[in-house]
């Protein structure tokens, strides 16, 4: 992997959980440096210059929604945040104010250690001009250049907010996209508020691109967060 | 007290309000102005009744202040008719002579006849009152003693299930720690086992805190327009490790089902009854869900061919602390009630019956949702 190496700032003020993070991302082979309060977590970002930052919502010493809102206007580190279940809300509201993804305590390392490979994808990816013509998933093939989609050898149509919908999840695979993040995108406003519009073209999506629609694999729902195009098969 | 909608309630003795002066001064005028009313009915029919007949219009009046208001409107009413009556009907009229003397008797009678029926009315005021303060006492005792019972057999439930988990973890973290020449198929195993319990352990944590945010009222209905099958292919998605190998067949209408719901919330539902097929049948089993949808209703019928529920069982398999009698299987039996306690908290009911074909089968309704008229358009 080449993102062994990278450091990894964990903002977290419970020892114990920072105990098994440090010990479990370091032998992932990253660097890990912690903070346990928000106030802790600025000296680190400005000294260790990380390349991710696993932020807990529940710290002692402020609102980290907030503390991403204002970290977003002149950085651009992925953060990833933790939040308990039953707190969507809070992961919605920390992804609309720029933090890339989340996890749900508790969680295995596994996840977590998807989580940061593919928010350091993206941060050093591939610029657009570079992107592949050919996006890949499985049974599903995207052809951004042609504007063609073929599931299972099959070219299949879509209606233009579909496919704008399915590139929008494709270009951020493996990354969970907010409906307020969809509607921006697709739709090009910013009410933000209907997300029932994006509900209903994804089912409609959902029957023209899962083998069943009825317990989709390519298109993974996060509920009441919004959708996470699973990860493409590497080639 | 019960009767407080009406104003005789409010001026007994002991709860009589603080600012009651203005309402008795208002029971006062309007004692008055019914004698008044009953005097001026009395003067117009003078001619065509006998004048006894007359004084039982008074006696109406009177009986009415004392069945609405306190001793002191009745009294006054009382010596009011009195004066009224001597006036406009007693001979000389419209004066306060008095002819003929045995209209003192019909005088005392009726205000006898006054006080009397003001006395029983306050007695029956005040035994209402006392009754109902004591139903009140005796009906939060009751509950006191209810949610002490729901309180000790969860704390009792609790306390053991939470245990059991626990004793597994700390067990086998210990051996791990602290015997190294284990070999690798036992570390895997014990290993595995830690993993297991801490999942049972944070279910079980999850499903204490559903119930006490269903059981508490404070479900914060975050209602959406939601697809119904979106719900169930995200609990399927999320459970299928656990399902499998039990086959799955979920079957959705060509329409869209739209229910207006809390998406987090109602994706727990499925999520209890997937666990709760997890729980309940061998893994050769098969989980069937059918949904339907009519004009008016969306309905999920969600079903397995396992052992189905024991005779008379499925009438309370959605009560707390509720488990089938299989044994060795986990959780507190609180998974079937919050499903319950959730779809109820959105206007839609859930019931349990056994198939004909062997197997249990939940059937859940919900008011369908309709869409708004596209307000955004690409």
């Amino acid at each position: 992997m080449t993102d062994v190496g990278a450091t990894v700032l964990m903002v977290e003020d419970e020892p114990q959980v920072r105990r098994f993070l440090r010990v479990a991302l370091g032998t992932a082979g990253y660097i890990v440096h912690e903070a346990a309060t928000l106030a802790a977590a600025q000296v680190a970002v400005r000294d260790g210059a990380p390349a991710v930052i696993l932020l807990d919502l529940g710290l002692p010493d402020g609102d980290g929604i907030a503390w991403t809102r204002q970290f977003r206007t002149h950085a651009a580190t992925p953060i990833i945040v933790i939040s308990a279940r039953g707190r969507e809300e809070d992961k919605v509201n920390a992804l609309d104010a720029g933090a890339n993804d989340y996890l749900t305590k508790p969680f295995g390392v596994r996840e977590l250690l998807a989580r940061i490979r593919v928010v350091l994808r993206q941060s050093s990816g591939p610029s657009v001009d570079v992107e592949p013509d050919v996006l890949r998933f499985d049974r599903l093939e995207i052809d951004v250049a042609k504007h063609r989609i073929v599931v299972a050898d099959a070219e299949v149509h879509l209606t233009p907010i579909e496919y704008k919908l399915l590139v929008l999840l494709a270009r951020n695979a493996g990354r969970v996209l907010t409906h307020r993040q969809i509607l921006k995108d697709v739709w090009g406003n910013a009410h933000g508020t209907e997300s029932h519009h994006v509900r209903v073209h994804l089912a409609e999506l959902r029957k023209k691109i899962e083998s069943n629609p009825a317990q989709p694999r390519l298109i993974i729902t996060e509920p009441g967060v919004g959708y996470r195009m699973k990860e493409p098969l590497k080639l | 007290m019960s009767a407080t909608s009406d104003g005789a309630a409010l001026c007994y003795g002991n709860f009589a309000p603080m600012n009651s002066r203005v309402e008795q001064a208002r029971q006062y005028v309007a004692a008055a102005a019914l004698v008044s009313l009953v005097s001026l009915i009395a003067v117009a029919l003078r001619t065509m009744f006998p004048v006894p007949d007359l004084a039982l219009l008074y006696l109406l009046a009177v009986m009415v202040v004392a069945v609405r208001y306190p001793r002191g409107p009745a009294f006054a009413a009382s010596a009011m008719s009195v004066v009224a009556y001597d006036y406009v009907l007693v001979p000389p009229y419209f004066t306060l002579a008095v002819a003929d003397a045995r209209y003192w008797l019909t005088f005392a009678m009726m205000f006898g006849f006054g006080l009397i029926v003001s006395e029983l009315a306050t007695r029956n005021r005040r035994s209402q009152a006392v009754a109902a303060k004591l139903a009140d006492e005796a009906r939060d005792a009751k509950l006191r003693v209810h949610s002490e019972e729901i309180r000790s057999s969860l704390l009792s439930a609790v306390s053991h299930d939470l245990r059991t988990p626990l004793a597994t973890i700390t067990g086998a973290a210990t051996t791990l720690r602290d015997q190294p020449q284990l070999d690798i198929a036992t570390r895997d195993e014990l290993l595995a086992a830690v993993c297991d319990e801490a999942e049972r352990l944070e279910r079980l944590v999850g499903d204490l805190l559903d119930m006490t945010r269903v059981d508490a009222g404070g479900l914060h209905v975050r209602r959406e327009l939601v697809p119904m099958d979106e719900m169930i292919g995200s609990a399927f998605g999320r459970l299928e490790r656990k399902l499998a190998p039990r086959v799955v067949h979920v079957a959705a209408p060509p329409q869209l089902a739209l229910v207006a719901v809390d998406p987090v919330l109602f994706e727990q539902v499925f999520i209890n009854l997937i666990e709760n097929a997890i729980k309940y049948t061998p893994v050769t089993a098969t989980v069937t869900v059918t949904i339907t949808s009519t004009a008016q209703l969306v309905v999920v019928e969600f079903a397995d061919d396992g052992p189905g529920f024991a005779a008379g069982a499925e009438a309370h398999v959605f009560e707390k602390f509720f488990r089938g009698q299989h044994q060795g299987i986990g959780g507190v039996g609180l998974g079937l009630a919050i499903c319950r306690g959730i779809v109820e908290a959105h206007g839609g009911t859930i019931t349990a019956r056994n198939r004909a074909t062997g197997g249990a089968l939940f059937t859940l309704q919900m008011p369908r949702a309709h869409l708004p008229e596209m307000a955004v358009q690409p």
